[in-house]
């Protein structure tokens, strides 16, 4: 097999990842979805276009913006997203919300960038070559961060008095909040670290995917596929689903060929769910509230 | 003296069917009104009132799924999309009729919905979510892929349809109104099908799945096949709302399956207020009013209706409908005047059994059940006789409940066996309550948003014989048992003391009549064997008293009844024999004075007597 396909659907699968584990960090304590994280992905990709690729800035400013902007985007989410959501009594509430940021947020980009793509240069130019073999460093550089980001996530929820926090909301809020637990900034601190994950794997990506301005929701499909699979609410799932996105995403059209790719793609992701009904990695997910 | 309220109240239904009839007039001469005052009145017939009211129907059938069912679908715009493609392959590709095509559209919406369905049983809420996602993107890729559909440019001109042997077409006022008048009365009859299914044993089954599936399957409810049922009903109405868009727009593509085409679905409904009737039609009708508004003003469109949306979700957080029942003009009027009173009449629908003396009912041989490496239940007998009541006692954690779970099919049983009226139990929950043995839950399982009537009729679901068809068309033997079956529920909540609080929502109850009418629920389904976890905790003596009567009529009548309870004075007075359970053991079985006195039974409650106390 060609090792372009393996390290392609490997980069994919990171990218993927990424945004499953940015729904799963704010999926934890909120028991929500949020539609909306694709837009953050977008984000991330935008920023790296503004400052890399149209103010010629260097990336080390280009990812200090990104770590802004998204934080910004986090909170900025939350209140969009939370407020209506505990004002409704509604079950469905949180897909309306979530739905409507993203339209708003989708609308945002699009105008802001008319172009289309966005597409900077890359963080590290170049290839790397062994014998035959080249691979961009910038989908390995994807690749990592991947790995790395989604290894420091693991650590904060087990190491640290926050991500003990983050852990007993997610199991039960309400109890949480009677042990002197402050879920609200818990929520708000999700939201926040959600974004910031998911904007980076998109600030990343940018110089080898194609991103499109308007296009937040196909990667939030893309993140909800990947975060389900792999059993919503786990690290680890997140990024085992996001791989097997990848992997399908990339492998499939290339051993079926291209115009049929993506039937078999989504009939594996059926088999699946009907063979593994609550996930790979999952437990049983509850109804939000 | 009557107050303004009062008044308002009294008039408040009139005013409302008014209003109705007046909306209705409205839609119907909308042509004649719209020729009168616009030279692009075609336009306001077709493309703005009539594709509102085609996105209505789709609305309403995912306020069946989402909203009656419980079932998050993200295929309403595949099976759209799959309606359309068959009223286009059928009118387009075969040249027959477009109405031949709206009836395979309604057959492919409905089997596309079942098979969706059928393969994602084990899969529940996201994940059934995710599954329905699968399938809508494999739609779009079958239209994609396949030649004879079109691929991506799909198919164009299609025909509207002809009436009467004349073929409408899209140049004519007066035939777009013809086509715009066939989709309101599609749009109405959909509305009655909706109403018709919901206030059916079909509605209430599915409300008692979406709720709880344990509870439903204690009513002898099957979950699968009602999900199913419900899912592939709401797929056959989307199914039609997809031919009716194929034909009003004259083309389909597969771009009309992707998910962003769905979002005013979910907006409209949850505008509207999901799970109501009227929500989907409000909601349409409001975010279309939204959306004219708005046309002009190009790409700002879409940020303007998402952030309309936000606005409409704080402003009103559950919905049109929602809020006007929160508010004192909307709000529903309930009957507080009776006072509970019981009446003293065992009313008729109570099953009354004529088992000789001594028939056994209830049999558990040899039960066990473990978990890991506890061992919950470990070899229990048990037989329980027709026509008595049969205490379970125990310390907590004596397996009292494990042992009731095993014995209506909710565990599965690691040894031993299960016997109905010397028959061999069924082996799912809902099949041992359709043969008779009905378990009421240790801890609250009512239905807490319906009513409290509806409650009741929701336990006799499993013995109506009317089918889904027949309710929805109110055929004579629909009315004729829904008629029966209320008389029965209201004569059962009266001997309970509960008839007026009839209308109330379930959780406006106290507790104890809340216990009460999970009892009567119960009873509702013509039990055989009655078995009553814990009924009589939190109860006052009041209603303690009521809860005897019960037990003392269903005894009389010849009915076993199983009663496990910590209230040694309640079950002492009751039960003609007690089994006397301790670690998953019996070790105790008799009359209640026989197991007062038995020595192992003092020790496992009140411990072992010190050596040389006497």
């Amino acid at each position: 097999m060609d090792p372009q396909i393996v390290v392609d659907a490997l980069y994919y699968g990171g990218a993927y990842a990424l945004i499953a584990l940015g729904m799963t960090v704010i999926y934890q304590p909120t028991r929500i979805v949020n539609f909306a994280q694709g837009e953050a992905f977008v984000l991330g990709a935008a920023v790296g276009f503004q400052v890399v690729g149209l103010w010629q800035g260097s990336w080390a400013v280009a990812i200090l913006a990104t770590l802004g902007a998204a934080a910004l985007l986090g909170v900025v989410m939350e209140r969009l997203i939370m407020v209506p959501v505990r004002r409704s009594g509604s079950k469905y509430a949180w897909l309306v919300a979530t739905l409507a940021v993203a339209l708003i947020l989708e609308s945002v980009f699009a105008l802001t960038y008319p172009e289309g793509y966005l597409s900077p240069a890359a963080l590290i130019p170049g290839d790397l070559v062994i014998g035959s073999v080249m691979i961009a460093w910038q989908k390995i550089l994807v690749i990592v961060a991947a790995v790395v980001i989604m290894l420091a996530y693991d650590q904060f929820l087990r190491r640290t008095p926050y991500g003990r926090a983050v852990r007993a909301t997610s199991f039960a809020s309400g109890t949480a909040l009677l042990m002197g637990i402050p879920v609200k900034r818990v929520i708000l601190l999700s939201f926040v670290i959600g974004s910031v994950v998911t904007s980076l794997a998109g600030l990343l990506a940018a110089p080898v995917f194609y991103i499109s301005a308007a296009g937040g929701l196909l990667f939030t499909i893309k993140g909800f596929i990947a975060a389900v699979i792999g059993g919503v609410g786990s690290p680890s799932g997140a990024l085992l689903g996001g791989l097997i996105v990848g992997t399908l995403d990339v492998l499939v059209p290339h051993v079926f060929g291209g115009s049929n790719g993506n039937f078999y793609v989504f009939g594996a992701l059926v088999l699946i769910l009907v063979l593994f009904p609550r996930g790979l990695v999952g437990r049983a997910v509850a109804a939000s509230r | 003296m009557t107050t303004f309220w009062q008044r308002y109240y009294r008039a408040r239904p009139w005013a409302l069917r008014a209003l109705v009839v007046a909306v209705l007039a409205l839609l119907v001469l909308w042509p004649f009104i719209i020729d009168f005052y616009s030279y692009n009145a075609r336009y306001y017939v077709g493309d703005v009132v009539g594709f509102a009211m085609i996105t209505a129907i789709l609305t309403i059938s995912l306020n069946l799924c989402m909203g009656y069912g419980g079932l998050l679908s993200l295929m309403h715009t595949g099976l759209q999309l799959a309606g359309g493609y068959a009223v286009a392959a059928m009118a387009v590709r075969l040249g027959l009729s477009p109405w031949w095509g709206l009836v395979v559209a309604i057959v492919v919406g409905a089997v596309l919905a079942a098979a969706t369905l059928l393969v994602s049983l084990r899969a529940t809420y996201l994940y059934f979510a995710l599954i329905t996602l699968a399938a809508n993107l494999l739609i779009m890729e079958v239209g994609r892929s396949s030649e004879w559909l079109g691929s991506d440019i799909g198919i164009s001109n299609i025909p509207l349809p002809s009436v009467f042997g004349r073929d409408l077409s899209r140049a004519s006022l007066a035939d777009v109104s013809i086509f715009y008048w066939i989709v309101l009365g599609t749009l109405v009859l959909v509305w009655i099908l909706q109403r018709n299914l919901v206030r059916s044993g079909v509605g209430r089954a599915a409300m008692a799945v979406r709720e709880s599936p344990e509870t439903a399957a204690a009513l002898g409810i099957a979950p699968v096949r009602t999900k199913a049922l419900l899912f592939a009903i709401a797929g056959g109405v989307a199914g039609l709302a997809g031919a009716l868009y194929a034909m009003q727009k004259g083309f389909i593509n597969p771009a009309v399956g992707a998910l962003d085409n769905g979002l005013i679905f979910f907006v409209g409904l949850l505008i509207g207020g999901i799970a109501t009737l009227e929500g989907p039609i409000l909601g349409v009708a409001a975010v279309a009013a939204i959306d004219f508004v708005i046309r002009d003003y190009g790409p700002y469109r879409v940020l303007i209706l998402g952030a309309v949306l936000l606005l409409t979700l704080l402003l009103v957080p559950r919905g049109i409908v929602g809020s006007w029942r929160g508010s004192r003009w909307g709000r529903p009027v309930l009957d507080d005047s009776g006072e509970a009173v019981r009446s003293s009449a065992v009313p008729d629908v109570v099953p009354r059994l004529e088992a000789a003396p001594g028939t056994v009912a209830l049999a558990g041989i040899g039960l066990r059940k473990y978990f890991g490496g506890v061992k919950a239940v470990d070899g229990v007998d048990l037989e329980v006789l027709a026509g008595t009541v049969h205490g379970i006692i125990g310390p907590n954690g004596s397996g009292k409940s494990t042992t009731v779970s095993c014995l209506t099919g909710f565990l599965r049983l690691d040894g031993g066996r299960v016997e109905v009226f010397s028959r061999p139990a069924p082996t799912s929950a809902q099949a041992i309550s359709r043969a008779g043995v009905t378990r009421v839950f240790q801890v609250p399982h009512l239905f807490e948003q319906v009513s409290v009537l509806d409650n009741v009729l929701t336990g006799m679901r499993s013995r109506e014989r009317a089918s889904w068809v027949e309710s929805v068309l109110r055929l004579p033997r629909h009315r004729s048992e829904d008629r029966t079956h209320r008389e029965e529920a209201l004569e059962l909540l009266a001997f309970a003391g509960l008839a007026s609080r009839a209308q109330w929502p379930a959780d406006a109850l106290s507790h104890g009549q809340k216990r009460l009418l999970e009892v009567v629920r119960a009873v509702a389904t013509r039990p055989r064997v009655l078995i009553l976890d814990e009924p009589a905790t939190g109860l006052t003596q009041d209603e303690l008293a009521g809860l005897r009567a019960l037990v003392t009529a269903l005894r009389e009548r010849g009915l076993a009844v199983v009663l496990i309870e910590h209230n040694v004075e309640f079950v002492m007075g009751l039960c003609e024999r007690i089994t006397v359970l301790d670690s998953g053991r019996v070790i105790a079985e008799g009359t209640p004075a026989e197991v007062r006195d038995d020595p192992a039974v003092l020790e496992a409650y009140l411990g072992a007597e010190p050596e040389g106390a006497s």
